[in-house]
C-alpha cells in the first residue's frame, strides 16, 4: 500500500487535530495546574511569614490558574457534548 | 418471538455482558494511578470511576457510528456473526485478565467481530478503508501520542514545582487527581461504552429492527452505560496491581500528568469518532510519566509484556471470534448454534468459579484464621 491510498483511507487532518489538541490540552493544563500549586504553597509560605502583599499576590494567581482549568474541562466537554 | 429475534436478544445479553468485562476489565486504567499515588483509597476510587463512566456513556455517540458503520459492511453481517465476534472478544478479555495483562477491551472487540465476519462472509464484507483509518492508525497514533503529552507535562510540571517542598505538591497533586481521574473515568465511559451501543446498534441493523441510518435508541445508551459503570465497580485488582504499582512508583504530579494526558488524548479522539483502546492511551502516559523522569524508572520487560498484548489482540480476538462463528454454524444457521455456545459459556464459567471457590475455601483451611483478609 503507497502513501497515495494511505492518504486517502486515513483522515490524516483530524489526526493531526487529535495531536495538537492532545499536546496542548494535556501540557497546558498540567503546566497550569502546577501554576495553580506552587502559587498555593507560595500563598501559605509568604502568609506565615506576614508579608500579606506577596500572599495576596501568590492567592490570586493560583485562583486564576485554577479557573483556567475548570474553564478548560468545561469548554472541552462542551465541545463535545455539542457534537 | 422467531429465531431470529432470540439470536438478537441473545447478541444483546451478550453484548451487555462484554461491555461488564470491559468496564471490569478496564478499572485499573481508571484508577490505577488515583490508587498507586494514594490520592483515593481504592474502593472510592473505584466507585467515583463508575458513576463517571455511567455519565460519560452520554456524552457523545461518534464512536458507535465508527463500529456500526465503518468497521463491517451492515448489510452483509448477520446477528450470527456478531454473537460470534462478541464470545470471541470476551474470550480474550478473560484470558489477558487472567494472565493479568492489560490488553484491549476494545480492539478484542473490534477483532472478534471482524474475525468473525472474515469466516462467516470473507474479506468483501470487511471495511479495510475504515479498519485502517478509524481503528489501526489511531491504535498506532493514540499511546505514542500519550506517551509524548505525559511526559512533556511531567516535565513542565517539575520545572514549575521542582524547587517547592515536596510534602505540599504531593497533597496539591493528589487533589488535582480527584480531578484528572474522574475526567479519564469520563473519558473511558465516553469511548468505550459506545463500542458496545455499536455493536448492539450494528446487530439491531443486522435483523432489520432498525434502519441503518437510524440513531442510537436510547435504551441501548442506558443499557450499555449501566453495564459498563456496573463492570468498573466490581474492579479488577489484579490489572490495578499491574498498571499501579508494577509500571513503575509515582508521585502524585506523575499520576495526574499521566491521567491528564490519557483524558485529553480519548477525549479528543472520541470526537473525531476514533475508537480508542483506553488500555493503551493511559498506559502509554504512565509510561511516558516515569521515563520523563527517569528511564530505569520504567520496568520495560512489564512495559513489553503490554505491547505484546496489544499487538497480538486483534489477531487473537479475531482468531477466536472465527472459531466461535464455526462452532456455532455445526449447528445450522438458526438460533441453535448461539443457544449452544451461549449454554456452553454459562456451564464453563459456573465449573470455574465453583473451582475457584473450592480453591479459596482449600486456602482459608490450611491457614490460621489470622492471615486471612
Amino acid at each position: 500500500m503507497g502513501p497515495g491510498p494511505m492518504a486517502a483511507i486515513v483522515d490524516w487532518g483530524a489526526l493531526l487535530d487529535v495531536v495538537l489538541v492532545s499536546l496542548v490540552g494535556g501540557v497546558g493544563l498540567t503546566a497550569l495546574f502546577s501554576i495553580a500549586v506552587a502559587s498555593a504553597i507560595s500563598f501559605v509560605d509568604f502568609r506565615r511569614e506576614g508579608r500579606p502583599v506577596e500572599a495576596g499576590a501568590f492567592v490570586a494567581v493560583a485562583l486564576i490558574a485554577v479557573v483556567g482549568c475548570v474553564a478548560a474541562l468545561v469548554y472541552g466537554i462542551g465541545v463535545m457534548v455539542s457534537g | 418471538m422467531g429465531g431470529d429475534d432470540l439470536v438478537l436478544v441473545i447478541v444483546v445479553a451478550v453484548a451487555l455482558a462484554f461491555d461488564y468485562t470491559n468496564g471490569f476489565h478496564d478499572t485499573a486504567n481508571v484508577v490505577a494511578t488515583s490508587i498507586s499515588t494514594r490520592a483515593l483509597p481504592p474502593r472510592a476510587a473505584v466507585t467515583f470511576a463508575a458513576l463517571l463512566n455511567f455519565v460519560g456513556a452520554f456524552v457523545s455517540l461518534e464512536v458507535a457510528a465508527t463500529v456500526a458503520k465503518d468497521v463491517v459492511e451492515a448489510g452483509a453481517i448477520t446477528t450470527t456473526i456478531i454473537f460470534a465476534g462478541l464470545v470471541g472478544a470476551i474470550a480474550w478479555n478473560l484470558a489477558t485478565w487472567y494472565f493479568g495483562l492489560p490488553s484491549s477491551s476494545s480492539h478484542a472487540l473490534i477483532g472478534g467481530v471482524v474475525g468473525a465476519t472474515l469466516v462467516a462472509v470473507g474479506a468483501s464484507a470487511v471495511l479495510g478503508d475504515g479498519l485502517v483509518g478509524k481503528v489501526i492508525v489511531p491504535a498506532l497514533v493514540a499511546p505514542i501520542l500519550a506517551f509524548v503529552v505525559a511526559g512533556l507535562a511531567i516535565s513542565v510540571a517539575y520545572r514549575i514545582v521542582g524547587r517547592r517542598r515536596p510534602g505540599p505538591v504531593t497533597n496539591g497533586f493528589r487533589l488535582g487527581q480527584l480531578a484528572s481521574g474522574g475526567v479519564l473515568a469520563l473519558a473511558h465511559g465516553t469511548n468505550d461504552a459506545q463500542k458496545t451501543m455499536g455493536v448492539i446498534m450494528l446487530a439491531l441493523i443486522a435483523n432489520g429492527t432498525v434502519d441503518a441510518n437510524a440513531e442510537v435508541p436510547l435504551w441501548v445508551v442506558v443499557s450499555a452505560a449501566t453495564a459498563i459503570a456496573l463492570g468498573t465497580y466490581s474492579g479488577g485488582w489484579r490489572i490495578i496491581r499491574t498498571i499501579g504499582t508494577r509500571i513503575h512508583k509515582m508521585d502524585s504530579a506523575q499520576g495526574f500528568s499521566a491521567q491528564g494526558a490519557g483524558s485529553v488524548v480519548i477525549l479528543a479522539a472520541t470526537h473525531f469518532g476514533y475508537p480508542l483502546s483506553t488500555t493503551h492511551v493511559i498506559s502509554g502516559g504512565v509510561i511516558g510519566a516515569g521515563a520523563a523522569k527517569r528511564l530505569s524508572a520504567v520496568r520495560w520487560g512489564i512495559a513489553g509484556n503490554m505491547v505484546v498484548a496489544w499487538v497480538l489482540t486483534l489477531p487473537a480476538a479475531g482468531a477466536m471470534g472465527g472459531v466461535v462463528y464455526g462452532l456455532t454454524r455445526l449447528f445450522g444457521t438458526g438460533a441453535v448454534g448461539p443457544v449452544v455456545v451461549t449454554l456452553a459459556i454459562v456451564v464453563l464459567v459456573t465449573a470455574a468459579l465453583i473451582r475457584r471457590m473450592r480453591s479459596l475455601g482449600v486456602a482459608r483451611e490450611g491457614r490460621p484464621a489470622t492471615e486471612i483478609s
